[in-house]
């Protein structure tokens, strides 16, 4: 499920963008399933009907979802439309995030990079290369 | 300086217009000069710290009280001169949710109903459903949450074009203070109600704020959707290992705290570059973080009260 906390320094908007990429990401929501209308999930999370039009007009931006006509959004197979340099960003900012949450815990660096494999192997297309 | 006046036809634009608002209380300036502009549509929050003016504009807006200098507009109507039927489309809802104690609640209703042409009852249900209400109990006997939602949905069912809340969820519980969120942000409105929400909590405007109002000591100092003024906030985490600077010397400071000999900054309208600010002031380390609305608010309007305490504090 989406869950959105206030007092983060990232908006609620990003909040669910972030939750529902994760969930595409990780295969909860599959390519065809329809995500909750924009009121539905609103009312889950007691937020603006607003906040949740903007979160999904940004998945529809980053070719996540597309729009069917009456229907709502879907989850499509992504398509990559990010620049480059904003996919090496991104990716340097979530390794930072790993490294920063695991520094403290003792592993050795081959147990979190073998761990990272591990899971990488559990996704639904078993992607490892 | 003449006050401009005028009629309001053609302001239809804004909801609510201030002209060069203010009102003073004996010595004291409640408004500066205020010129507020907000557009139909949407949720607005007003933030900003006690006695910065809010309630007061509030009454001007309402044609409670009479501007000091300047003029005031909702709905294209000057506040002073605001009759039944523009009193019928505008919706206040108060702190202290003011409602006649003696009456019973189904009384009540009647009596609002026969008040105003738009009520609309399907609307009332909805959301009187949301609070635990029996109508043949007496207002004096509603719990805080009950009275909230009495007078929530009287507001609501009058179909106003605009609705002033000034920190309605003051004091309420979670179960109360969810089911208010809830009928206030789901409720069938008119499509073109304009909703002013103020309040203290947060965590609330973050969940219903389309635009952010922040005033200060009786003005206007920034509107804007809460994820740009966010934006414009960020908090630093420097090391000094010498002396620390004047905050005089901080491009954009808000507020600085020392915390086990690292100083913690906010500054507004800064970029990244601001790293090679501090290093040149002798910094060993400058890291930067975002914030949170509340972070971002609480360090905007702080920034006239900090305590230059924390200089000269390293040895």
């Amino acid at each position: 499920m989406i869950k959105i906390v206030t007092g983060d320094a990232r908006p609620i908007f990003k909040q669910i963008v972030d939750g529902i990429r994760m969930q595409i990401m990780t295969g909860q929501l599959q390519v065809g399933s329809k995500l909750p209308s924009v009121r539905g999930l609103s009312m889950q999370l007691t937020v603006n009907t607003n906040t949740v039009a903007k979160a999904y007009s940004e998945l529809l931006s980053n070719g996540l979802v597309e729009s069917r006509k009456g229907l709502g959004l879907f989850v499509i197979q992504p398509k990559q439309i990010l620049s480059d340099q904003e996919r090496q960003q991104r990716l340097e900012k979530a390794v930072e995030a790993l490294i920063h949450e695991t520094i403290g815990l003792s592993f050795s660096h081959d147990d979190i990079l073998q761990m990272v494999k591990l899971k990488f192997t559990d996704l639904p297309d078993g992607n490892t290369d | 300086m003449g006050i401009q006046t005028n009629t309001g036809e053609n302001m239809s634009k804004y909801i609510i217009e201030t002209q060069n608002l203010s009102m003073q209380f004996g010595s004291k300036l409640a408004l500066n000069n205020l010129n507020l502009k907000i557009e139909a549509g949407g949720i607005h929050s007003i933030v900003g710290s006690n006695g910065a003016g809010k309630s007061t504009l509030f009454k001007l807006l309402l044609g409670v009280i009479t501007p000091s200098v300047g003029e005031s507009f909702i709905l294209g109507n000057n506040s002073q001169k605001l009759g039944p039927k523009d009193r019928g489309n505008i919706g206040f809802v108060n702190e202290e949710h003011t409602l006649p104690d003696w009456m019973q609640v189904a009384k009540l209703i009647d009596m609002e109903k026969s008040f105003y042409a738009n009520w609309n009852d399907a609307i009332y249900k909805q959301v009187i459903g949301n609070f635990n209400v029996s109508h043949d109990q007496k207002i004096s006997e509603l719990s805080r949450g009950e009275r909230a939602g009495v007078n929530l949905a009287c507001a609501l069912a009058k179909r106003p074009q605009v609705l002033i809340l000034d920190e309605p969820t003051l004091g309420l519980d979670v179960v109360a203070k969810q089911a208010f969120l809830e009928s206030l942000l789901f409720t069938e409105k008119n499509d073109d109600c304009t909703v002013i929400y103020c309040s203290h909590q947060m965590d609330e405007i973050e969940r219903v704020a389309d635009q952010l109002i922040v005033m200060e000591q009786g003005e206007l100092v920034n509107s804007s959707t809460p994820e740009v003024f966010c934006q414009r906030i960020h908090y630093w985490v420097v090391d000094f290992p010498g002396k620390s600077p004047h905050s005089d010397q901080i491009p954009g400071f808000l507020q600085q705290r020392n915390i086990e000999g690292e100083i913690h900054y906010m500054v507004i309208d800064q970029d990244l570059s601001l790293k090679d600010v501090f290093i040149k002031l002798g910094a060993s380390s400058a890291f930067q973080s975002e914030v949170s609305l509340q972070q971002a608010v609480n360090g905007f309007l702080s920034r006239n009260h900090h305590k230059p305490e924390a200089e000269n504090q390293n040895v």
